[in-house]
């Protein structure tokens, strides 16, 4: 037994060791943290007033998935990617009309049916590789070989050239006049080197923009400021990004100095964070829109008039309210009010009792339906249940279906539900708003629509090229799409986000473009 | 012992062999076209038909299984669905951050609840031990989301520290300790909230056993009779306590992760179910199982060598 009983005891002892251990630790972690200066990197105060000095800390609600631009669909990943690719072209930030990016012209033949790129001159990759058409062609191509997810805004082309050494050769199959809106719209149809083969982008980036991706890790990005930019040098060394999915995190951070931009706004913190000494608040409509569906592919909604009554019954102004605590737009169409291609339609007034006589002719009195929405989108739950108890008013039975996101998209592509309401989000062009949802076959529209007038409209909007006639056809497609409650629009939500007084030159977009090449930090 | 040690390693290797079935089963017992599911908008035939032959699901059940169960054998877990990466890399990725805050937790549980519960139990029924039952039980009660949130607004502010993120510990040893400091707190405190009760009763519990009462009547000083007679035999069934805990806490915590941002194992597994990433999620959840056998295993070691006749029974 001796054995064991000095064992016992020398586990007993270093058992006793690892407490003292532990004590002393636990001291030591202490100290650090009140003596230790605070990093030179997470400190607003730190930052030099001089320009191109000190790191700008962003935090982002959400975790990038990866960084391949041409496959993630991540709104976070092209937060971060925004600063580090370019595209052929690139929406203003004033109203998101499209101006030479790295092509400096373009021409377009006399049938639309050829577009030619001229590329700047004295462009480099992050590797210092000079840019060239060669790269230009080998990225779209990877898109349309590679059926990558945004291979269907290439659908009208049926070659892209490299016609010189900076010279780059679209031909189309259609006149398609949203092009730029398709190669330039957002960081997805980013300009990646042709030898990028080898590299693996969804880790690696190598970009011509204003900042370099130097490391990636489970919690955050760090970028630095690229010295061989074509375009005016950044003011600050580099952007380090961290994923902060806790709002509370992300704005004590602000306050503290730790963080110097955010877009984790809940919309209740807006008004606190508005009267907050050393906070700006970035808010402005977006591109985005609400909306919600019906299944028109039976009974009772393939009846417009059923279909109406519930647009007359749904006051947009409380349910906007309930969604966004007042950061959203009511809006009867999709296209916010200030875009070029808004209209104003708003045929519907709530009239409940209108409403109701409208369900009793269509012989759907006692109506009862399921609205599906995903779990992840809080505003579309909130929005669901205002409307629930909107419609209870008029005598509709509405229950809301929270399903898992997954399990949204997939029964909404298999055509399982009575109805739906979720967001479409990044639109610029009104292609990008009613296309592909509206038209008899179109990819995305799950409620089963078909109206020959609208088919007409929205084919040839598509290809006309001269703006004013294009933008009155698609004001009589969207009145149509509008009248027959194809979709139910609710509402335009704001892009809200929050940085330090000591950030300068930032500006929230309507397209939710990050971009930090302007931005100075200051004292 | 050796027989001891064998019989217990074949054990584990029975159970985690179930748990492979299981966690492989994740992917077979899914509502509806995981490939569907996991692209979502990006789904059509050809992506759906490339995802799939790459995650080998064209094949027959049996064979997937095989050739997945082999591969984990070697440390092969997949590829992501997701980010295309290899899930073993992922998961080695997050892996110090998680031992990190699991090891300051339990220290920081161990430094509460040892001397907390010892003074209690030395004074039962005392104001002391009144005041240490209150606090165990807020302990218990509170959710540590809240006070995750609580350190976040009023202590980082005041103490300059982080409001979240990991720094690793090779980069920057005072930037680890920062970082550390307060989601281990948050989950030391309901560690050690729990840990306080239970030390309180085994050590009253030890403290009534007749060799100890033969010890005092032997008129030993009280700090020899806890520390010689007490203390050895409440430790048995404390180092279970503190194995469990660890081992709970090495699988994640996913709540207090996510509020300090941390990019734990927790967080981690949590992103899989998010996005429907199956190999991951797989993958998580088998070293989850691992974990829990491996203490295990530690937790009975530990009991052989401390006790004698365990290992000879």
């Amino acid at each position: 037994m001796r054995a064991p009983r000095a064992l016992s005891l020398a586990v007993t002892a270093s058992g006793l060791a690892l407490l003292l251990a532990a004590c002393s630790t636990g001291e030591g972690v202490d100290a650090e943290g009140l003596d230790e200066a605070p990093e030179p990197s997470a400190s607003a105060d730190g930052a030099g007033g001089a320009a191109g000095e000190g790191v700008l800390v962003a935090a982002l609600a959400n975790t990038p998935d990866q960084f391949d631009p041409h496959v993630t669909t991540s709104q976070a990943s092209f937060q971060v990617l925004e600063n580090v690719y370019d595209t052929l072209v690139v929406p203003s930030a004033e109203d998101l009309t499209f101006e030479p990016s790295l092509a400096e012209s373009w021409t377009t033949s006399e049938d639309g049916l050829q577009w030619v790129f001229t590329l700047r001159e004295g462009v480099t990759f992050h590797d210092g590789t000079p840019l060239d058409a060669e790269d230009v062609v080998y990225s779209f191509r990877r898109i349309i070989d590679e059926e990558l997810s945004n291979a269907f805004r290439f659908a009208t082309v049926t070659a892209v050239e490299a016609t010189g050494p900076l010279e780059v050769t679209m031909t189309l199959s259609a006149e398609t006049p949203n092009l730029l809106a398709n190669v330039g719209g957002f960081k997805g149809m980013a300009v990646v080197p042709s030898e990028s083969a080898g590299l693996d982008l969804a880790t690696q980036a190598v970009g011509t923009g204003p900042f370099e991706l130097v490391s990636t890790s489970a919690g955050g990005a760090e970028l630095t400021a690229y010295d061989g930019y074509w375009g005016e040098a950044p003011q600050v060394q580099g952007v380090e990004y961290r994923y902060v999915a806790e709002s509370a995190a992300a704005l004590t951070g602000l306050e503290n100095g730790d963080v110097h931009w955010t877009d984790n706004v809940p919309a209740q913190s807006i008004e606190d964070l508005a009267d907050t000494e050393g906070i700006e608040l970035g808010r402005t409509g977006s591109t985005d829109y609400y909306y919600a569906a019906f299944n028109q592919t039976r009974p009772p909604f393939d009846d417009p008039d059923v279909r109406r009554a519930v647009a007359l019954a749904v006051d947009r102004e409380a349910v906007a309210e309930a969604a966004t605590f007042g950061a959203g737009t009511v809006n009867q169409t999709a296209v916010p009010e200030g875009s070029f291609w808004a209209s104003g339609y708003a045929p519907f007034e709530t009239d409940a009792a209108e409403a109701e006589q409208l369900l009793v002719d269509a012989g759907a009195a006692d109506l009862e339906f399921a609205l599906m929405v995903p779990d992840s989108d809080e505003p579309a739950v909130a929005a669901a249940q205002v409307m629930a108890s909107q419609l209870a008013e008029v005598g509709v039975t509405m229950t809301v279906d929270t399903v898992e996101t997954g399990i949204f998209l997939d029964r909404q592509g298999q055509g399982d539900f009575d109805a739906f309401s979720w967001a479409w989000i990044g639109n610029i062009d009104p292609f990008d708003y009613y296309h592909a949802q509206h038209i008899t076959d179109g990819s995305f529209n799950f409620q089963g629509y078909s109206n020959p007038e609208v088919d007409d409209l929205l084919t040839r909007a598509a290809a006309e090229t001269d703006e004013d006639a294009r933008k009155d056809l698609y004001a009589q497609a969207e009145q149509l799409v509008v009248d027959d409650v194809s979709y139910l629009f609710l509402f335009n939500p704001d892009v809200v986000e929050a940085w330090s007084s000591s950030v300068t030159g930032y500006e929230a977009r309507p397209d939710s473009a990050v971009n930090f090449e302007t931005v100075s930090l200051d004292g | 012992m050796a027989t001891y040690l064998a019989s217990r390693l074949a054990q584990a290797a029975v159970v985690l062999a179930g748990v492979a079935v299981l966690v492989f089963s994740i992917l077979q017992l899914v509502p509806g076209d995981p490939v569907r599911i996991a692209l979502g908008t990006r789904y059509t035939e050809e992506t759906g038909a490339a995802l799939r032959e790459r995650a080998g699901l064209d094949e027959p059940v049996l064979v997937q299984f095989v050739s997945w169960a082999g591969a984990a054998l070697t440390g092969d877990l997949g590829v992501s669905f997701r980010s295309g990466e290899p899930v073993t890399a992922l998961i080695l990725e997050r892996l110090p951050a998680t031992v990190s805050l699991a090891g300051v937790a339990v220290l920081v549980a161990l430094l509460i609840a040892v001397p907390l519960g010892t003074l209690s139990a030395l004074r039962p029924r005392s104001v002391l031990d009144g005041v240490a039952t209150v606090a165990s039980q807020a302990g218990i009660s509170v959710p540590d989301f809240w006070l995750g949130i609580m350190l976040i607004v009023f202590v980082a502010p005041v103490l300059s520290l982080p409001t979240g993120g990991y720094t690793p510990l090779s980069e920057d040893p005072a930037g680890w300790a920062r970082s550390v400091l307060l989601p281990g707190i948050t989950v030391g405190v309901t560690s050690g909230a729990v840990l306080t009760r239970f030390v309180r009763s085994s050590l009253l519990e030890a403290s009534g056993a007749e060799h100890v009462r033969t010890a005092r009547s032997k008129g030993l000083a009280p700090p020899t009779v806890l520390g010689w007679h007490v203390m050895r035999n409440a430790l048995l069934p404390f180092v279970t306590v503190v194995g469990v805990q660890l081992a709970y806490l090495l699988s994640g915590v996913v709540v207090v992760e996510i509020v300090f941002s941390y990019p734990g194992l927790g967080e981690l597994a949590l992103q899989a179910v998010q996005s429907r990433d199956f190999p991951l999620l797989q993958g998580a959840v088998l070293l989850f199982a691992l974990v829990f056998l491996v203490v295990n295993l530690l937790v009975d070691l530990s009991y052989a060598v401390l006790d004698p006749r365990v290992g000879t029974r």
